[in-house]
């Protein structure tokens, strides 16, 4: 499976709640992602498997279920639908592509809040673990970064992070350039603290390739 | 709301008045007050009545409501401030469409309060009636046209209409009204509005003016990568292939991991369809440009060629990179080239040659995810002793690493062994206890060896448990936690036939299979009681929607808006829905199995009926308690067992109303699954509703056997849906001969017999 990184939709909500309730401690009802998708359509991404080949063969994984579905009750021989149906699995959200993590985001959008500069926050970022080391998360907060900025004039983001949650803590200090602002106490519903972080946007480096020794120049043919 | 000329005057219309303008501000209790000494007064007074219906709904006298609603219509049905508060009342307790029928009544009743229209587009959207929304919108923007929002939201209701041109010009009106006051702050709407409006334009087929309009406006558009996005595609459908090739390269500078970028890309370059060293050349270069992008390194291995040397050496690269830097995914990742077998055969010498050759130049953790990989394909091609050898050797390494466990179950699972595959996903669960992921993995390999209530548990470390709570169940519903409602139902179903299968060995009359059964109707009520709770969570999805149709004219995110709507109609396609209601309806039908067997069964004398009734409904009171401390979500639960609603299924009028909605859902929202049509044949035909059967029918072959093979399923279907009708004595002769005649047109084979056909569907 090739993995594609690309802005949410929202025929992507219900496989982005399934991959928030299987990973993550903090879960929202569907109308908040809804909320985010039809407020900020630009601001949201998720990764997802896509076809490289032909359509993949799933039928290496066969369930339970779908035996138990074999028995028919009209009482003759026929064809086991669940065989040929889309696989039951919130992940999926068409045959082959299935959404192995996601990111989402807000603009500050309280009329209360202290600071009236647009600003931006990530409500939620997720990678299954079976599909870590690649660099996803990343590859999803680029994006998102560059989407608030542009889209929406973003001066900055900030975020909240578990203080036990140390690959995050890694992936938002050091690749990502965040600083620490502050820690709140007791931010989780467990009492864990939570630091605070922020990032100050520089349009014009947020492309994902800035700075990268060979750029595309948009005018040399390419073969 | 609007004061209105007294109907038939008086004190009563004054009082309720007052009640009504106490409403409005919320104050419930003085209203209600004010309103019941009309009643004392006058019975039958309709607006009153109305009023105390609306009072007892926000006071939280919930089942009394609807009553003084019903009575307030039946005494004053014409009445336009009756009807609003009906109106009202209905959407309060989200029966959209009762409420758009007493909104539309109180406008056609003289209303001329204008929020009406607003209110009754917004339920005019939820039921879709999109033919009267259009009017409502009109009239609303006649009588409020300084609001953008409400051009927006003619325009869509143009749209949705399919009237694009009036959709256009509606949205062109609007912008050159506006032009010269737009601020800072109404840009993005602006923005959104414009795109709209350019996307539209282009499903009209005018490509061209699409083009034109969106270069003309690009300064007015923030979402630079719609605007690229949609250029691109515009260009290549015009055939300016040149021009759309470099507005696809900028996208890649964007996101170079969007993988249909480079697919685009290729046909605006003219690639596709070239010699794989030209391909690779261009995938070569753009590597260059973005190294750390997945597509450029993957695409390639689709088109070359298993025999072409820089296939090897590519997927050599690929994947050893992944191996050697611990990636989980790498099987994963490589494995849609197994549907080449000569690719697959590759893939395996590259890393078995990797694993005897090299694999000691490297530090030990790539020791473990070579014998991961190994492992995973053993698993692939079903070798499971070989896959088990390589999982085990990887675990005798390094017994700390979750992913192992993870695939050692799985291994185990295959092999059919459900206990001892959870027990191994438990043990990696212990390795880390605060992950989440491996924690709902856990879950689902307890489910699935039928350890329900362990399972509950389980998950149940991670959600929000209210402290009168016995386990997180009741967070899951309201988080909506669907992949659990559905294996928790699926794992009391597979209880209960179990305990079925066990009685029957047992025989009928012992003691013992007394209480086996009691436990099998234990499990089918909570069985249906999980199926149904899914059921309910799609039916807030559903209501969700709600608020959309106003925010979204205001924030002028159209485009989004109109796809949510799309999505909503399709809501009930959803895998994980359909899979939920294959369970519910399997479920229901051995219910009504068993309500069948026990009215034709003449030898079950009336008195033992009734005994079997009795004992069903006071199943052993202290398994009951016993079972029912464990489940329960929250002892608010009026039917923690859910043998209420198991009862009322019994009652074959709620049974078969359930399955017909259900029928009909489908049909209309997931015409693309199988089972949907094999539910609408059996239920139409169980119901002697043949020309309905014949119809699935045709819908079900045509899925079934797409091209055509004649598929012996087929056949026999046909004749099963031929001799139902002609042993059904009651069914009347002109249908008989419609659907024979149906079937002779989808399926000729069978005017020359029912032999004929089969030779003929012999596939």
């Amino acid at each position: 499976m090739g993995i594609t990184i690309r802005r949410a939709t929202i025929r992507d909500v219900q496989a982005m709640q399934n991959a928030n309730l299987l990973n993550l401690p903090e879960n929202y009802q569907l109308k908040y992602y809804m909320y985010h998708i039809l407020s900020w359509p630009q601001t949201s991404f998720v990764a997802t498997t896509y076809d490289v080949d032909e359509p993949e063969d799933e039928s290496s994984e066969k369930d339970v279920v779908d035996q138990l579905a074999e028995v028919n009750l009209a009482g003759f021989t026929t064809v086991d639908s669940a065989e040929i149906d889309p696989k039951g699995d919130s992940a999926y959200i068409n045959k082959g592509e299935k959404i192995v993590g996601y990111v989402l985001g807000k603009m500050e959008d309280d009329p209360d809040a202290e600071d009236k500069i647009p600003h931006g926050h990530i409500t939620s970022l997720a990678v299954m673990r079976t599909y870590r080391r690649m660099g996803l998360a990343e590859k999803l907060m680029k994006q998102l970064l560059y989407a608030m900025c542009e889209v929406f004039k973003a001066r900055y983001v900030s975020l909240h992070v578990r203080k036990s949650n140390r690959a995050a803590l890694h992936l938002y200090r050091d690749s990502l350039t965040f600083e620490v602002t502050s820690i709140e106490k007791c931010y989780y519903q467990d009492d864990e603290d939570a630091y605070a972080m922020k990032k100050v946007f520089k349009l014009e480096e947020m492309l994902p390739y800035h700075g990268h020794s060979e750029v595309d120049d948009l005018t040399t043919d390419l073969i | 709301m609007v004061a209105r000329k007294p109907i038939f005057a008086h004190k009563e219309d004054a009082n309720a008045r007052e009640a009504l303008t106490l409403y409005e501000a919320k104050q419930y209790k003085k209203a209600l007050k004010l309103v019941d000494q009309n009643l004392k007064k006058n019975l039958s007074h309709a607006e009153s009545l109305a009023l105390k219906g609306c009072c007892n709904y926000q006071l939280g006298h919930k089942s009394e409501a609807e009553n003084y609603i019903l009575r307030a219509l039946k005494n004053g049905s014409t009445n336009y401030l009756v009807n609003h508060l009906a109106g009202i009342y209905y959407r309060n307790v989200e029966n959209y469409p009762e409420a758009a029928i007493w909104y539309k009544a109180a406008v056609d009743n003289g209303s001329h309060n204008t929020p009406i229209l607003r209110d009754l587009a917004l339920l005019q959207l939820q039921t879709r009636d999109y033919k009267n929304l259009r009017e409502c919108r009109q009239k609303y923007l006649e009588s409020q046209p300084g609001f953008r929002a409400n051009w927006t939201a003619l325009a869509v209701s143009h749209h949705l209409n399919k009237d694009f041109d009036a959709a256009v010009s509606t949205l062109d009106k609007i912008e050159g009204i506006i032009k010269e006051h737009l601020q800072e702050q109404d840009m993005y709407e602006h923005s959104e509005c414009v795109l709209y409006k350019i996307s539209i334009i282009f499903e009209t087929g005018n490509v061209a003016r699409a083009l034109e309009e969106l270069e003309a406006k690009s300064d007015e558009i923030r979402d630079r990568l719609s605007f690229l996005e949609m250029k691109a595609n515009f260009l290549l459908l015009l055939g300016k292939q040149k021009e759309a090739s470099l507005i696809y390269r900028q996208l890649l500078q964007r996101n170079p991991d969007q993988a249909s970028y480079y697919q685009s890309l290729e046909i605006a370059l003219g690639t596709s369809n070239e010699a794989p060293e030209i391909r690779l050349k261009l995938y070569d270069k753009l590597s260059s440009f973005y190294p750390r992008a997945d597509p450029p390194k993957i695409l390639p291995l689709s088109f070359l060629p298993a025999s072409h040397p820089e296939f090897k050496k590519r997927a050599a690269d690929y994947v050893l990179t992944q191996l050697k830097r611990g990636v989980p995914a790498a099987f994963v990742n490589i494995k849609p080239f197994y549907n080449d077998h000569h690719k697959a055969s590759v893939i395996l010498s590259i890393v078995q040659e990797f694993f005897e050759n090299e694999i000691n130049n490297f530090p030990p953790p790539v020791f473990v995810w070579a014998n991961y990989f190994l492992a995973q394909h053993y698993l692939y091609v079903n070798q499971l002793d070989k896959a088990l050898c390589y999982i085990d050797t990887a675990l005798e390494h390094t017994p700390t690493l979750v992913e192992l466990y993870i695939l050692k179950a799985r291994i185990v699972k295959h092999s059919g062994d459900f206990i001892e595959a959870s027990h191994i996903m438990q043990k990696g669960r212990s390795l880390d206890l605060q992950d989440r992921f491996i924690n709902s993995k856990a879950t689902k390999y307890l489910f699935r060896a039928n350890k329900v209530e362990e399972a509950i548990d389980c998950v149940s470390l991670f959600t929000k448990n209210d402290d009168d709570a016995a386990n997180g169940l009741g967070d899951l519903q309201v988080m909506q936690s669907n992949w659990t409602l559905v294996e928790s139902a699926e794992g009391y179903s597979r209880l209960y036939y179990e305990q079925c299968a066990l009685a029957k060995q047992e025989g009928i009359e012992s003691e013992k299979s007394t209480e086996t059964m009691d436990l099998a109707e234990i499990y089918l009520g909570l069985a249906l009681k999980r199926f149904m709770s899914v059921l309910k969570v799609f039916q807030v999805y559903e209501n969700d929607q709600f608020d959309y149709h106003s925010y979204c004219m205001r924030v002028g995110t159209t485009r989004d808006y109109i796809e949510m709507v799309k999505w909503e109609d399709k809501l009930h396609s959803t895998p994980i829905y359909v899979r939920a209601i294959r369970g519910f309806t399997k479920l229901l039908q051995e219910v009504r199995v068993e309500l069948l067997n026990s009215e034709t069964d003449e030898t079950v004398s009336k008195e033992k009926k009734k005994r079997n009734v009795k004992k069903i409904k006071q199943i052993n009171v202290k398994k009951k308690n016993e079972v029912m401390a464990r489940v329960q979500p929250s002892p608010k639960d009026e039917d923690p067992l859910g043998q209420k609603a198991l009862n009322e299924f019994r009652e074959a009028n709620k049974l078969l109303s359930q399955l017909e909605s259900l029928v009909k859902q489908l049909s209309l929202e997931a015409a693309n699954y199988l089972f949907t049509w094999d539910l609408a044949y059996d239920f139409y035909k169980h119901e002697k509703k043949y020309v309905l059967a014949l119809q699935a029918l045709r819908s079900w072959s045509k899925i079934v056997d797409p091209q055509n093979k004649k598929l012996r399923v087929v056949g026999n279907r046909v004749l099963d849906l031929q001799s139902a009708v002609e042993q059904d004595g009651s069914v009347n002769v002109a249908i008989a001969k419609v659907v024979q005649k149906g079937l002779e047109s989808a399926f000729p084979e069978l005017s020359e017999g029912q032999e004929n056909l089969l030779s003929v569907y012999s596939h």
